[in-house]
């Protein structure tokens, strides 16, 4: 039990090299013991389908029947495929819009409420409460909302302000669906931009607003030079989730349009879904998951070198 | 600074939230209107009552309260497994030395990037294999395994701020790993537990995809809600409860701890302000 602590493991050595093996054996046997069921429950869950996922990629698994090897067939065929093609373009479109429409919203909003900031408190949170309803509910209420007659509120709208001709059935026109679920999309997703932004700006030292007065400056330049770049790490960390969110979303593209009309709504997040669980493709849906994988690591690459330095 | 603008911006910002909650009191409405008086949308005055019909009549058109239940189950369970085994993980990467520990807890803080379509298909291989389809614990395994990612890094962030004396001085009174862990650490990390136990219960109620792939006869609220909005039937008001059902615990729950989940997004626990 009482074997040498192995070198180099603990680099803060925050224990010291003052007592190094008399509790060094008992330490890692309670190490193993408190990690093992989060090991075996993240190996299962994570670890697991993570390797599997790369090497159904390679295989043709259909349904039930085991698949066999086929190396890079199904990524040639994906890339062909005008299907993929169009929700790898979707994907993009639908990535940048969503976040640059919640995270400016909740820029702007999280500006304007820091200058008042003890007023509009439940006003914040009233923004916020739509990032905690389950995207399943929010999908059901935009149905609803962009009903095709016009019992569906856009369209009453329309209809009320004398635009009667634009009516249209939001959900089901082809030129209109995406629109349409990335503005109910980045509804659910305004409140945390605002809170991350909010946050961010009320760090700003009060003294440096008196100062900046006293040296005279108008509320455009403190705006400019004092708000804005003090309220980048809350917007960074915003936009970063925001991308993660909208690249994975699933849910409300479900419930509102179901990828269609004519597969016109389907991201790569939506695609691999109906490849494999659909049309029980799973090894060309796995290519598809692969291809998503690596879009979200790439964006998560500098996420990824911060936490690894914060965590060790 | 703040006083020349008092007025207009509460006004304004108000104005806007106000509108940006448009859609729940909606949902609301329709679900207290008679469906007679909103064929032509739960904003029309014309003929104004409420009544609690659909919320009685509901509870027999679908099965919402096994779908509540379900839900529960499924939440408690990935919730009290992730609060249960965070904190010990946690523990040990902050305060124990074993080889690999580095290693074990760089895979571990990145997985959060992983999008859930990454489980679907070994995942759903899986448990057709081994019958589990149709199980609770198709569900609560990958819900419990995937929080790790972000619950570890929560409480470990936490526990580097711990006094370490308190857990010099239980080493030099003879106290083994384990029990320090039980006896020091724990009653003294019950904050990022419960944060830990908020933002994973929001979650998991909240999930759809995978119940709605693993899951056959008992379903959670969420993947009933799901196919009764795909069945177009005319019955909104009933519908609208349906909706309101799924999204009252969580949501009550998001509004009274809202704090935690800006602090969680910012992979903090920060407590203080």
């Amino acid at each position: 039990m009482a074997g040498p602590t192995p070198m180099g493991i603990s680099r803060d050595g925050q224990e010291g090299g003052r007592k190094p093996s008399f509790f060094g054996g008992s330490e890692v046997g309670a190490a193993y013991v408190l990690l093992l069921p989060m090991l075996v429950l993240f190996g299962c869950a994570v670890v697991y389908p993570l390797v599997e996922t790369v090497v159904l990629s390679f295989t043709d698994m259909r349904g039930m029947a085991a698949g066999k090897w086929v190396g890079l067939k199904n990524y040639g065929t994906l890339f062909a495929d005008p299907n993929f093609r169009a929700a790898l373009s979707t994907t993009i479109v639908w990535t940048l819009v969503v976040t640059a429409l919640s995270v400016g919203i909740g820029w702007g909003l999280a500006i304007v409420c820091s200058l008042a900031p003890r007023a509009t408190l439940v006003f914040r949170v009233m923004f916020f409460a739509a990032y905690g309803v389950a995207e399943t509910v929010s999908g059901f209420i935009w149905l609803g909302i962009f009903r095709p007659d016009t019992s569906g509120l856009v369209n009453a709208v329309l209809a009320g302000i004398g635009l009667g001709d634009w009516t249209t059935a939001w959900l089901g026109n082809v030129s209109t669906a995406l629109w349409c679920l990335m503005a109910a999309y980045a509804w659910t997703q305004v409140g945390l931009p605002l809170m991350t932004c909010f946050a961010s700006i009320q760090t700003i030292p009060k003294t440096l607003f008196e100062a900046a007065y006293i040296d005279g400056a108008r509320s455009a330049s403190i705006m400019r030079y004092i708000v804005l770049p003090l309220s980048m790490p809350g917007l960074r960390v915003a936009i970063f989730i925001n991308l993660l969110n909208a690249l994975r979303a699933f849910d409300m593209i479900f419930v509102l349009t179901g990828g269609g009309p004519v597969r016109s709504t389907e991201t790569i997040g939506y695609f691999m879904f109906r490849e494999s669980m659909l049309q029980f493709k799973l090894g060309y849906g796995a290519a598809a998951t692969v291809v998503l994988l690596v879009a979200v690591v790439v964006i998560s690459i500098p996420a990824i070198i911060k936490r690894t330095a914060e965590a060790t | 600074m703040t006083n020349r603008h008092s007025l207009w911006i509460p006004v304004l910002v108000g104005a806007l939230a106000v509108a940006w909650i448009i859609p729940l009191v909606g949902l609301l409405l329709t679900s207290l209107r008679p469906p007679g008086d909103i064929t032509q949308g739960w904003w029309r005055l014309d003929n104004f009552s409420l009544t609690l019909d659909a919320w009685k009549s509901v509870w027999t058109k679908y099965p919402l309260a096994a779908a509540f239940w379900t839900s529960f189950k499924l939440t408690a369970l990935s919730t009290l497994g992730t609060m249960l085994l965070a904190p010990a993980a946690a523990y040990a990467f902050q305060f124990l030395r074993f080889p690999g520990r580095r290693l074990i807890l760089i895979v571990i803080v990145n997985a959060f990037v992983l999008p859930q379509q990454v489980v679907i298909i070994p995942l759903f291989t899986l448990w057709r294999d081994t019958g589990l389809i149709d199980s609770l614990w198709s569900c609560v395994i990958p819900f419990v395994g995937m929080s790790f990612a972000w619950s570890v890094f929560l409480v470990k962030n936490f526990l580097e701020d711990f006094p370490k004396e308190l857990i010099e001085a239980a080493k030099i009174d003879g106290c083994t790993p384990l029990g320090t862990f039980w006896y020091v650490v724990l009653p003294n990390a019950l904050t990022p537990i419960a944060a830990v136990g908020i933002l994973q219960f929001l979650w998991c109620w909240n999930s759809m995809l995978l119940p709605m792939l693993y899951l056959r006869s008992e379903v959670p609220l969420t993947v009933l809600l799901a196919r009764v909005a795909g069945s177009f039937e005319p019955n909104l008001d009933q519908q609208s409860v349906a909706a309101i059902i799924t999204m009252a615990v969580p949501l009550a729950i998001f509004i009274t701890f809202q704090r935690y989940f800006t602090a969680g997004a910012s992979s903090r626990t920060g407590g203080k302000e």
